[in-house]
């Protein structure tokens, strides 16, 4: 968080004294000749770690932008997607009084995590075309299934996915301090899927997208936890006779610390 | 304190996990079981996924089950001749088991597949432990000489063994058959399944009850290493972290559930442990038969 905090200093400071940072990779279509780009965006961490006490994770999305900020005049949107995971929605039916998985549809292309912010809700911003091209939305995630088609799966898999905090979609509006600088902070919860997690920073501009930022960060597991996961599946022969071993000396140290005779 | 089980892919509480060990532990010494039919059920309730729950059980149930068959074995307690018939049999269901679970997985019914094994084992055996033990708290006083074993058609198939510490001359096809259904519960339902072996040991096999407990264990250890490896290889749902979080509880629960258990009487532990094992079942089916909170369920693609 102090990290954080400096960096929102310096990048105040610069945007007032017209330095720009090296790593601002913002392309300014309408006006290609300023000095001062658009927009500059930062994250707080380029890398969370997944240890064996993980509980989730905020990221701060941070940054500023040429002129104010405000509904008239410039407006940020930021919208975080994780790598993609096929799922399976299985519809619950009843058979012989019983309640088990019926009908199911597979869908291939649904990002893990996706997170959507603005200054204001995407679609008060934009018009709706560019919102579902551009994907800026839940309901605009192109979600095709396989197998069992129908409504009802694509508005189950929307519901489990926020229910489980990891799909969101504007839950706390972009904050803004000073006129120009901004920031959100996207939660990750516990159950996030390690990976390259994408973050789009968009400047709008009377209903028109003017400027972009791309940054990237990863969700990585390491120690325990990382080297567990990697041999149970690279070397799942060793790891099984591993925990054979580990079990059976658990339980007999167990028997002998705790012996009660 | 929460910690991460990099299997199961999700953060739990260890103080919950070990609370459920030592529970589970405590009941299993108590009543001299391996525990596994009441930890995967806990397990799945605390909301770990099945094929994770059952994977881990059956390696907990190895490690719970490892010390008291190094006591049985030190006394002398232990047939390892007839155990290595009932291992074969195992292996082989345990094997068949684990192909089956996985093409459960596949089907995308692990979990209703799972429950109902639950409900029509832990319902049979509950209820024939219950019926029993009453009968025999009710016909305590006039006690009728019992033979040393009956002789049944059993004992009339080929391929006879004999097997001296159990004093029996039979056919090794029943001690098969019956190693080969338990190692089939041990690789769906994540049991060690002592509570199933124990009495077909004694009324199906006709075998002494001296050489019974030590015998299961032997067993239960070999066929749940068997079942764990066999997960670990084709299902990957083993963790590691978690089984060795329930043992730091279970064994500790076991010692002190071993020396309460010395004060019970044996008839009323039974009742007791059949009415358990009656409990599980039931909410089992309770959770299989009232609407879901939820008619839809999302996982990642297997």
């Amino acid at each position: 968080m102090r990290r954080a905090a400096i960096g929102l200093a310096l990048l105040l400071g610069a945007a007032l004294g017209g330095l720009a940072p090296p790593i601002a990779r913002a392309q300014p279509p309408a006006a290609p000749a300023l000095a001062v780009p658009p927009l500059v965006a930062e994250l707080s961490q380029r890398r969370i770690e997944i240890t064996t006490g993980f509980t989730g994770a905020d990221i701060l999305v941070f940054g500023s932008t040429e002129r104010l900020i405000g509904e008239a005049s410039d407006e940020v949107l930021v919208v975080a997607t994780g790598p993609p995971q096929p799922m399976v929605v299985r519809r619950k039916i009843r058979v012989l009084g019983f309640w088990m998985n019926g009908p199911s549809a597979t869908f291939p292309q649904v990002p893990g995590f996706y997170a959507i912010a603005g200054t204001r809700p995407a679609w008060q911003m934009l018009p709706e075309d560019v919102r579902q091209s551009g994907r800026l939305g839940l309901d605009a995630l192109p979600l095709r299934a396989l197998g069992a088609q129908g409504p009802a799966f694509r508005a189950a898999l929307l519901e489990l996915k926020k229910g489980a905090g990891l799909w969101v979609e504007d839950t706390a509006p972009v904050e803004v301090s000073g006129g120009r600088l901004f920031h959100v902070r996207v939660p990750l919860p516990a159950t996030v899927t390690p990976g390259t997690y994408r973050v789009e920073v968009l400047l709008v501009r009377a209903r028109r997208i003017v400027a972009r930022q791309e940054l990237d960060f990863e969700v990585v597991r390491v120690g325990a936890a990382a080297r567990i996961a990697d041999v149970a599946d690279t070397a799942p022969l060793l790891y099984g006779l591993t925990c054979i071993v580990l079990a059976g000396l658990a339980g007999w140290l167990g028997s002998v610390l705790f012996r009660r005779s | 304190m929460q910690v991460y089980l990099p299997i199961a892919e999700m953060s739990v509480d260890a103080l919950l996990l070990l609370g459920i060990g030592f529970g589970v532990g405590w009941l299993s010494g108590m009543f001299g079981v391996g525990g596994g039919f009441l930890l995967t059920p806990l397990l799945i309730l605390i909301g770990i996924p099945s094929a994770v729950a059952v994977a881990s059980g059956a390696n907990q149930t190895l490690g719970a089950s490892v010390s008291g068959l190094i006591a049985q074995w030190r006394r002398g307690n232990v047939d390892w001749r007839m155990g290595l018939v009932l291992v074969a049999g195992g292996f082989a269901g345990s094997a068949a088991g684990v192909q089956f679970f996985v093409l459960l997985r596949r089907l995308g019914q692990v979990d209703l597949v799972v429950a109902l094994f639950y409900i029509v084992v832990l319902g049979t055996v509950g209820a024939l432990m219950v019926m029993e033990s009453v009968r025999a708290i009710l016909r305590r006083r006039r006690a009728a000489p019992a033979r040393l074993h009956e002789h049944t058609w059993l004992h009339g198939l080929p391929f006879k063994m004999r097997f001296r510490k159990s004093r029996l001359y039979i056919s090794v096809v029943p001690p098969l058959v019956v190693g080969f259904a338990i190692g089939v519960l041990s690789a769906v339902m994540g049991v060690g399944g002592g509570f199933m072996l124990v009495p077909a040991m004694i009324y199906v096999l006709g075998m002494p009850t001296g050489v019974v407990i030590g015998t299961s264990l032997f067993q239960v250890v070999f066929v749940t290493a068997n079942a764990t490896l066999l997960h670990a290889v084709q299902t990957g749902a083993v963790d590691i972290v978690l089984v060795l979080i329930l043992l730091a509880g279970g064994v500790a629960g076991a010692q002190f559930g071993a020396a309460m258990g010395t004060r019970l009487r044996g008839e009323e532990t039974r009742a007791l442990l059949g009415l358990m094992v009656l409990a599980v079942a039931g909410s089992l089916l309770w959770d299989l038969v009232r609407p879901p909170p939820s008619l839809f369920a999302i996982a990642p693609l297997p």
